[in-house]
């Protein structure tokens, strides 16, 4: 066998060039495999820790337009209405319920706040559920407020970035002439939180004067309930509506299995593009070397010899292009993570793309195949060709 | 032979790779102070402009520490906390008229009482103040320091009117065109400072940027004269 490897491999190197290009043929087709593959498994693992790291599946707002309580959300934004806070504790009766946080969302008017004035929104957590709920936010300084009441605020880090506050310094909650004590900044976390200003739920209660209201209701649900039979019943509440993640998780899920179809389509355009480029080269190989096969065969090299010289060039090249390809792919992940976030600017936080072993086995047993495959007809053409036969014809 | 130049084509093409690898935290640097609208504020800053052209600098792509250094010398303090660091992008609006240029306007974060301050100037060719602009700023007494005529009393100053301001006592030392540039509330003295830190290091930056250090030699002479 190691004989045959030796001949086989001087056989490619006596034409360096053309066995080049087929490696960098197959090494293209490769990387492309291997990159598509890691975007698409980066992708949908990122979009799913973004949606797990909003720390609630759920949301329950007072009863309004449905597209307040979306933006309220994904956004940030203030709900119309309110409902009372003894809902929370209803909420949290439930089986299905791991834990609830109650939220009060309040925005200000600033009128010094751009030319015309703008918007400033807080929002008031309840300090004894949020952090726990949300403990993947990091702080860049400070912690979370010393008291349930305490006039102190945290600040997202892009909110800390506006407003050049850090840890010590006052706030002014403008329309209602109020100082609050800055005492944590958070790191970045890519999410709304960035923007956001968090003030205990009481303080914004005090403040705004609101008793015993509530903006929203944010619920993760424990991970084996039923999510769907949780939410008919979150909808049965009198005066609510239900916003749920799961739905809107499933949506932009349906639409990823969509892009899938297409990566899928492309890395096999790849494919069939250097399976095609491999038959050719081997086959060309074949035909130019009709004398030389014809006369091993004329010293006792079977038929069985002869393909597996040929399938076993096909298959060092294969090989090696395999190689190029998914360490190319590799060293080259970020750089591929770059070029797609500045084509997709609100592509999810995280590793876009992601290369693991288990890609790697799989990248390496598709070429393998192609070499296998591509590899047959040459071999066998070889393998058939009559001594007599080729080495007359080549003196021809 | 092939496996021998195979190798190092392939490790070639490893050092190729990670040269191009950026950090992903490159994806997060700060951010600068642009105008919330430029068209609108442009024309409505520079009457009689008819176009204008964007312009990103960062002082550490410009000149990095040693820049920042001069930077913090001609200021008189050094740059604070977690935002005002030397990567912050800062945006410069040239201004034309047809195909003249005939201005431009440029905007700082500064750190006020309450919150952020933006502080825009809009300059001349040669770097005069034509008009004070702060963008955004939360204070107790927004209303009087927004008021047009606190911004009117920056008109036709330049750098050299700054350089004898101290950013960090708030007083003149010499003579100094801020000298007329007066508090309209008194109580809200840590803002007007911050206005006045926010206008000297926005002078500054132009002067550093686009002016070619016009301004370079009255802050040498003044540092001459304390010795």
């Amino acid at each position: 066998m190691i004989k045959i490897f030796n001949v086989a491999y001087k056989n490619l190197l006596r034409k360096k060039a053309r066995s080049g290009l087929t490696i960098i043929g197959i090494a293209l087709a490769a990387w492309v495999l291997v990159s598509l593959l890691g975007f698409n498994k980066g992708y949908e693992s990122s979009l799913n820790r973004d949606i797990d790291n909003l720390g609630f599946q759920m949301i329950v707002t007072a009863k309004g337009c449905p597209y307040e309580a979306a933006t309220l959300m994904l956004k940030g934004g203030t709900g119309l209405r309110y409902m009372p806070q003894t809902i929370t504790e209803q909420i949290s009766k439930e089986p299905e319920v791991e834990e609830v946080t109650a939220m009060l969302m309040q925005a200000v008017f600033d009128p010094n706040k751009g030319e015309s004035g703008g918007y400033s929104a807080y929002l008031g957590v309840d300090p004894a559920t949020f952090p726990q709920m949300k403990s993947f936010l990091e702080f860049k300084q400070g912690n979370w407020f010393t008291n349930p009441e305490a006039m102190e605020a945290v600040l997202g880090y892009e909110a800390a970035e506006l407003e050049q506050r850090e840890v010590g310094d006052l706030l002014l909650i403008t329309e209602k002439n109020v100082e609050v004590k800055v005492v944590g900044i958070l790191k970045r976390t890519g999410t709304q939180d960035d923007g956001t200003i968090f003030l205990p739920l009481k303080a914004v209660q005090k403040i705004f004067g609101i008793k015993d209201e509530l903006t929203g209701i944010g619920i993760k649900v424990k991970k084996d309930a039923n999510i769907a039979q949780f939410e008919e019943k979150m909808y049965k509440l009198p005066d609510v509506q239900v916003v749920s993640l799961a739905q809107v998780k499933q949506t932009i899920m349906t639409l990823v299995s969509t892009a899938k179809v297409m990566v899928f389509s492309i890395a096999l355009i790849a494919i069939l593009i250097s399976v095609v480029g491999v038959i050719n080269t081997i086959l060309m190989s074949v035909m130019e070397r009709l004398q030389e096969i014809g006369i091993l065969k004329a010293m006792g090299a079977t038929a069985w010899d002869i393909f597996k010289l040929i399938w076993l060039e096909t298959l060092i090249l294969c090989i090696s292009g395999g190689i190029i390809g998914t360490a190319l792919a590799m060293a080259t992940a970020k750089l591929t993570e770059v070029m797609i976030r500045q084509l997709l600017p609100y592509a999810p936080s995280g590793g876009l793309v992601q290369i693991n072993s288990a890609l790697v086995i799989l990248t390496f047993g598709v070429v393998i195949l192609i070499g296998l495959l591509s590899g047959v007809y040459p071999s066998w053409k070889a393998g058939r060709v009559r001594p007599l036969e080729a080495i007359r014809s080549q003196v021809e | 032979m092939l496996g021998v130049t195979m190798m190092k084509t392939i490790s070639l093409m490893f050092w190729a790779a990670a040269v191009l690898l950026i950090p992903a935290e490159l994806l997060l640097a700060a951010v600068g102070c642009d105008l919330n609208d430029p068209d609108r504020d442009v024309a409505r800053l520079f009457p009689g402009s008819t176009g204008y052209k964007t312009n990103y600098v960062a002082i550490d792509q410009k000149g990095g520490p040693p820049l920042l250094a001069q930077i913090e010398d001609r200021l008189g303090d050094k740059f604070q906390g977690l935002f005002e660091t030397i990567d912050v992008p800062y945006t410069l609006y040239e201004v034309f008229k047809g195909k003249d240029k005939i201005g431009y306007i440029h905007g700082v974060n500064e750190k006020g009482q309450y919150g952020g301050i933006q502080v825009f100037v809009v300059l001349d060719l040669e770097g005069v103040i034509k008009n004070f602009y702060f963008q955004k700023l939360t204070s107790r007494y927004g209303k009087e320091l927004r008021d047009p005529k606190f911004g009117e009393q920056f008109v036709g100053l330049t750098l050299k009117d700054f350089y004898n301001y101290d950013v960090q006592t708030g007083k003149t030392s010499g003579p100094s065109g801020v000298e007329r540039i007066k508090n309209p509330v008194p109580e809200a003295q840590p803002d007007f400072k911050a206005a006045l830190r926010g206008a000297k290091k926005n002078l500054i930056l132009v002067d550093e940027f686009i002016l070619g250090n016009k301004y370079l030699q009255y802050h040498k002479a003044g540092g001459e004269q304390k010795k």
